[in-house]
């Protein structure tokens, strides 16, 4: 019996220096790691749902996202004004709301940009949520905003041609001009009564994103270059609101120092004894 | 029994309290597995080293050990003695939040970039002769349609890529259209990123569904165009 108990000690014994180990190193490596999403940080009351100047603001991170001129689809174009846009978001648990920032030299009325969110658990293609040949994909809901008109407009589609304002109209959205760069909120509660058509907002769950921007300038001819499908779009990216914070993890943390301290306790004492 | 006996309660009883009473505990939820993994780690390997140390204690490597720890002698070192007891419990704390904490991290997707193609897309021979002119026609095809994502250089990295989420194909790369037939570009034209099943995340992918824009003839082109520009051959072998 002894042996086979000795043996088993010596291996505990190297496996903790590795669990250690893992933790020091662990530990380390999750700090290192990053990645691009659009995170609303909680905030307590007034989020700046139509000013999109508000210090409010400079306590979100920004997330920078490539864009890319729409060559995917018929009614291309090949190049656009905006090649990133920064963004930020904000929620209070009740409603949020969302900044896309861009450079654009001029200050045009069909200036307008737009979000976009898949619905529902069903993927959807970024492009408009176009039918996929072997996937059965949902809708996406569509936020546009038009310099124009200054206010949102909540939409729906599921493929090329269908795009159309819903009958509930949820979004607000309002844009700020200034030093060459355009600041647009778009802002919504985090949920609604139509699942079907809006995207439902919950803290904690990452939600597919898009972005789209028109520049509004007029060509020689005195036509709009861009517009419609001809636009700057981005690919999905991920949207998250955060959860309100969760303090369970330092109670398991007491738990297992207390555990750890009670082992040393009941070690020494042992080790006491035993002399 | 004996030896073995109290520690197996033990351990028992550690488990059912951390898996069953625990989480009933207000303002407390069911453990992680992992957690509860390195509780009774933490609790199973306190067991085993008190009964080898009981009956072990004069052993060279814890000699000195027992020495520290129970701190007899120990002088200036006494200090450091205390370090270590404070430290350990914390540090096992540390980790215990670390692991608990949830993750900032969006869900990762994987995406299989050469999944199988409809069967009806397999074996298939290009049915356009490979004469020079053809390929100069699909080369200027390739030129029209596909460079702006694809790139002038068949690099991936044509004026139109950089916002598209996976990248368009990097073609002179060995692990893309060298790898494959000309059936699969066939289909994979034709259909686009929308033709992928599932593992192919068709929602995420820019690549057009070209068959609404262009005939069959013109693809079989295009596809010899983008061999030859972009120093590849097919993959023959079935
Ligand atoms: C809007 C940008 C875009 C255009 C234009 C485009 N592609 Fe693509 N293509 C992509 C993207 C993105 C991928 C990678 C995702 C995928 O596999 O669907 C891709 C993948 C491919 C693949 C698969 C390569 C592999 O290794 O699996 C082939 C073949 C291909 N494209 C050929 C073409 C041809 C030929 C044209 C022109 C007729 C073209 N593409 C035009 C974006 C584009
Ligand atoms: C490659 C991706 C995309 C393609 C091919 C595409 C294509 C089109 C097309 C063909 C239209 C004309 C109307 C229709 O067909 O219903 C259109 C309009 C529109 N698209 Fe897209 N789109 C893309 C991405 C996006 C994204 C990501 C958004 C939102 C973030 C968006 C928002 C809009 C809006 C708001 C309009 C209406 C514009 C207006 O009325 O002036 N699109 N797009």
């Amino acid at each position: 019996m002894k042996p086979a108990i000795q043996i088993i000690g010596q291996i505990l014994r190297g496996g903790i220096s590795v669990i250690v180990a893992i933790m020091v190193g662990g530990a380390t490596i999750s700090f290192a790691q990053e990645s691009v999403s659009v995170r609303a940080t909680l905030m307590t009351g007034g989020v700046p749902v139509d000013d999109p100047s508000a210090a409010a603001w400079s306590s979100a991170p920004p997330a920078t996202f490539p864009m890319s001129p729409q060559v995917h689809w018929q009614n291309r174009i090949q190049e656009v004004t905006v090649k990133d846009v920064i963004v930020r978001a904000l929620h209070d648990g009740n409603q949020m709301a969302v900044l896309i920032e861009y450079a654009d030299p001029t200050q045009d009325p069909d200036d307008a940009a737009a979000l976009e969110f898949m619905v529902g658990d069903k993927k959807a293609h970024f492009a408009h949520g176009q039918p996929m040949l072997q996937v059965e994909g949902g809708p996406v809901n569509i936020w546009f905003w038009k310099n124009k008109t200054d206010k949102g407009v909540d939409m729906s589609a599921k493929g090329f041609g269908t795009l159309k304002p819903q009958e509930h109209q949820d979004v607000k959205a309002k844009g700020a001009y200034s030093n060459g760069t355009w600041k647009v909120v778009f802002s919504r509660n985090l949920s609604t009564g139509h699942p079907e058509e809006d995207v439902q907002i919950t803290p904690g769950q990452f939600i597919s994103i898009a972005f789209a921007v028109w520049d509004g300038r007029k060509d020689g001819a005195g036509e709009l270059v861009e517009k419609g499908s001809q636009k700057a779009v981005s690919s999905w990216w991920y949207f998250r609101a955060d959860a309100p914070p969760d303090y369970s993890g330092y109670m398991y943390a007491a738990i297992a120092a207390a555990l750890a301290l009670g082992f040393q306790f009941v070690l020494i004492r042992k080790l006491k004894k035993g002399q | 029994m004996g030896a073995l006996g109290k520690p197996i309660i033990l351990m028992v009883a550690m488990y059912v309290f951390i898996k069953f009473v625990l989480p009933n505990i207000p303002g407390s939820a069911p453990l992680p597995s992992s957690l509860i993994a390195l509780y009774l780690l933490l609790t199973g390997s306190g067991i085993v080293i008190f009964q080898t140390l009981s009956k072990e204690s004069k052993d060279a490597f814890w000699g000195p050990m027992q020495r520290f720890l129970t701190g007899e002698n120990l002088g200036g070192l006494q200090a450091l003695r205390y370090g270590v007891l404070i430290l350990f419990p914390l540090l096992v704390g540390w980790q215990t939040y670390g692991s608990t904490a949830v993750s900032d991290l969006p869900p990762i997707e994987s995406r299989t970039i050469h999944p199988a193609p409809p069967g009806e897309y397999t074996g298939l021979s290009n049915p356009v002769a490979k004469t020079p002119d053809n390929i100069m026609q699909g080369k200027g095809f390739y030129a029209a349609y596909c460079s702006p994502c694809h790139g002038g250089n068949f690099d991936g990295k044509g004026p139109a890529a950089r916002g598209f989420v996976p990248a368009p194909a990097n073609f002179a790369d060995p692990t893309t259209i060298a790898m494959l037939q000309e059936s699969y570009l066939f289909w994979r034209i034709k259909k686009g990123g929308v033709g992928l099943p599932i593992e192919g995340t068709p929602w995420k992918s820019a690549m057009p569904r070209w068959e609404v824009e262009l005939p069959d003839e013109w693809i079989w082109k295009i596809i010899m165009g983008e061999y030859d520009g972009a120093h590849q051959s097919p993959r023959t072998w079935e």
